[in-house]
């Protein structure tokens, strides 16, 4: 990944300034903000950072053998990369997401872009090498550059067996996963146990629960967390998105919902990474609006939350 | 997995695509067939016809076109086009290849009761479900492509396939029926969760005509004493 990282920098400045130039009112809609990088956050204990915006697959990527969509969803990965995403985030329980992520890749050309985040998820605990070689087949790529016990299915065995891959070279990070508020308790003491790279846990603006014991521990541990359901899995649009922005959302670098909630959350100094997903290049590129800008601090956090709250 | 977090799972996090691109699966293998489901149109049109016309061959010859559809609904479009963006849908697709075999054989290992079907309603019932089940398709997504034909759809061909439970001889019909309740199940649950309003009207319209079909079925002759 090291040797990728200068090509990234030059992809990420070189897409910028065409963007910019395209849409000058993506830029000016975080005024005061140095608006032309992106938000990078690093890996704990190591010294490569990744976009704090990567992407999630599921449902949205699962399309099969449609070529019209696959050729749709191309472009909205092709949006992310150009946007300055890098990580995307999948699992074989997602259908055909992974065949239609790989073909992407392929009429890209984009293997180098991606930080290729898969799970394991299979209750069978010796299968671990042949899932993981399964995902890299179907995902095109060489080497993965993370793999999480998804849900925990099985994690006794498959973390093992992923302890020895990384050290053996055979993927570059490992993690665990959980969502939608599940488990909390097994997964701090998996926490507190293993030596994991990322954890891979939900939270958003309404789902909060996460701030007390695991984004701290997160933090205490040095591993990187990366958020699944930031908009509660579409939800949040269909609840707030009639409703006004507050009055100071540019002085937290917000000019729209998907910008509101995602930077709610990689706001918080224990979060990598946030991966929402999309079908649609036009909500690819409002997400991605969330990479660039101001962000807010401590008390205005609290103030978006008492926001989305009193509505 | 504890209660609670099996509680905390709904119907929605077991849907693993968008409506968008299931409905497309009905575009899709409409475009990909064309034009042979016209074959399909005259199938459909083709079954109450040859019951009507009340000879034995008939009635078998319109038996195993009715199996012979539930096969290719199932191998066609569960297997080969739902079936990799749904699990479950594969499985599904296998057990109507089984029901069109076990409909085959049970159907034509015995005589197909014919004399005592009430056909007129049989005819009625059917050519209401293969004529107006198809349109929901069409309405949920706004495309006429998407049209759910019996014989490639497997909604309207369980449907169709529902009032069939007339035809089976007595034990027979109760390895029949069982894949019609979770087929129906199924369906209703997706359409549920992808909001295909139109669409659920087909699982209810299946067990409906399971039930019409149960009633349809002729009863055995009266003891003369
Ligand atoms: N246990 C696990 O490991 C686990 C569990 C859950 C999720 N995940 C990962 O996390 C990712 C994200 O979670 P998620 O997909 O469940 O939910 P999410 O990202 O919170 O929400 C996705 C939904 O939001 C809509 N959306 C996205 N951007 C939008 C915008 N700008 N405006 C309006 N609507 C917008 C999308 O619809 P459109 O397509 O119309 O944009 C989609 O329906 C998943 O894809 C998956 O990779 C992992």
């Amino acid at each position: 990944m090291a040797n990728r990282i200068t090509r990234r920098k030059f992809l990420i400045s070189s897409g910028l300034a065409g963007i910019a130039l395209k849409s000058p009112v993506l830029f000016a809609s975080t005024p005061g903000a140095s608006s032309s990088s992106p938000i990078m956050r690093r890996i704990p204990g190591t010294d490569e950072s990744i976009p704090a915006i990567g992407m999630g697959t599921w449902i949205t990527f699962n399309v099969g053998g449609d070529t019209q969509l696959v050729q749709q969803r191309t472009r909205v990965l092709k949006t992310f990369f150009d946007l300055g995403g890098t990580v995307v985030d999948g699992s074989p329980m997602y259908g055909s997401a992974a065949d239609v992520m790989g073909e992407a890749l392929n009429s890209l050309n984009a293997h180098d872009r991606i930080f290729a985040a898969t799970k394991i998820w299979t209750g069978d605990e010796s299968e671990t090498r042949q899932e993981a070689a399964r995902s890299s087949r179907r995902w095109g790529v060489e080497r993965l550059d993370l793999l999480q016990v998804h849900n925990l299915l099985g994690w006794q065995g498959h973390l093992e067996t992923l302890k020895e891959m990384k050290a053996n070279g055979e993927v570059r990070y490992i993690g665990i996963t959980t969502s939608h508020g599940r488990r909390h308790r097994e997964f701090a003491q998996i926490m507190e146990r293993e030596p994991l790279d990322f954890v891979q846990l939900t939270y958003n603006v309404l789902d909060r629960e996460v701030e007390d014991r695991l984004l701290p521990l997160a933090r205490e541990r040095g591993i990187g967390v990366i958020v699944n359901r930031p908009f509660q899995g579409g939800s949040l649009f269909r609840r707030f998105q009639s409703e006004p922005l507050p009055d100071w959302a540019g002085d937290v670098g917000v000019s729209n919902w998907a910008e509101f909630f995602l930077k709610y959350i990689i706001s918080h100094p224990a979060v990598t990474c946030a991966i929402p997903a999309t079908s649609k290049v036009e909500h690819m590129k409002e997400n991605m609006g969330a990479l660039y800008g101001r962000l807010p601090d401590a008390a205005q956090r609290k103030q978006m939350a008492d926001y989305v709250r009193s509505l | 997995m504890s209660g609670a977090d099996w509680l905390s799972y709904s119907l929605q996090d077991f849907v693993m695509f968008g409506p968008q691109v299931f409905l497309r699966l009905f575009v899709r293998i409409n475009q990909d067939l064309w034009p042979w489901q016209l074959l399909a149109v005259v199938a459909a049109f083709g079954i109450p016809a040859l019951f009507l016309s009340q000879g034995e061959r008939a009635r078998r010859l319109a038996v195993g076109l009715m199996a012979l559809a539930w096969a290719t609904s199932g191998y066609g479009f569960l297997v080969g086009y739902f079936g990799p963006i749904n699990w479950p849908a594969t499985w599904f697709g296998w057990a109507f290849v089984a029901q069109g075999a076990l409909l085959a054989v049970a159907a034509l290992s015995g005589r197909v009761p014919g004399s005592r079907l009430p056909v007129g309603k049989f005819a009625v019932l059917w050519l209401l479900a293969v004529s107006g089940l198809p349109w929901l398709a069409m309405a949920d997504s706004g495309q006429w492509e998407a049209v759910a034909l019996f014989g490639i759809a497997p909604g309207t061909t369980a449907a169709a396939g529902a009032l069939v439970v007339a035809l089976i001889p007595g034990p027979w019909r109760w390895f029949y029926l069982p894949l019609l309740v979770l087929w129906s199940l199924f369906c209703a649950a997706i359409s549920w969760v992808l909001q295909t309003w139109w669409l659920l009207v087909t699982p209810i319209a299946t067990l409906l005509l399971a039930g019409a079909g149960l009633w349809l079925s002729p009863r055995p002759a009266r003891s003369p004493d």
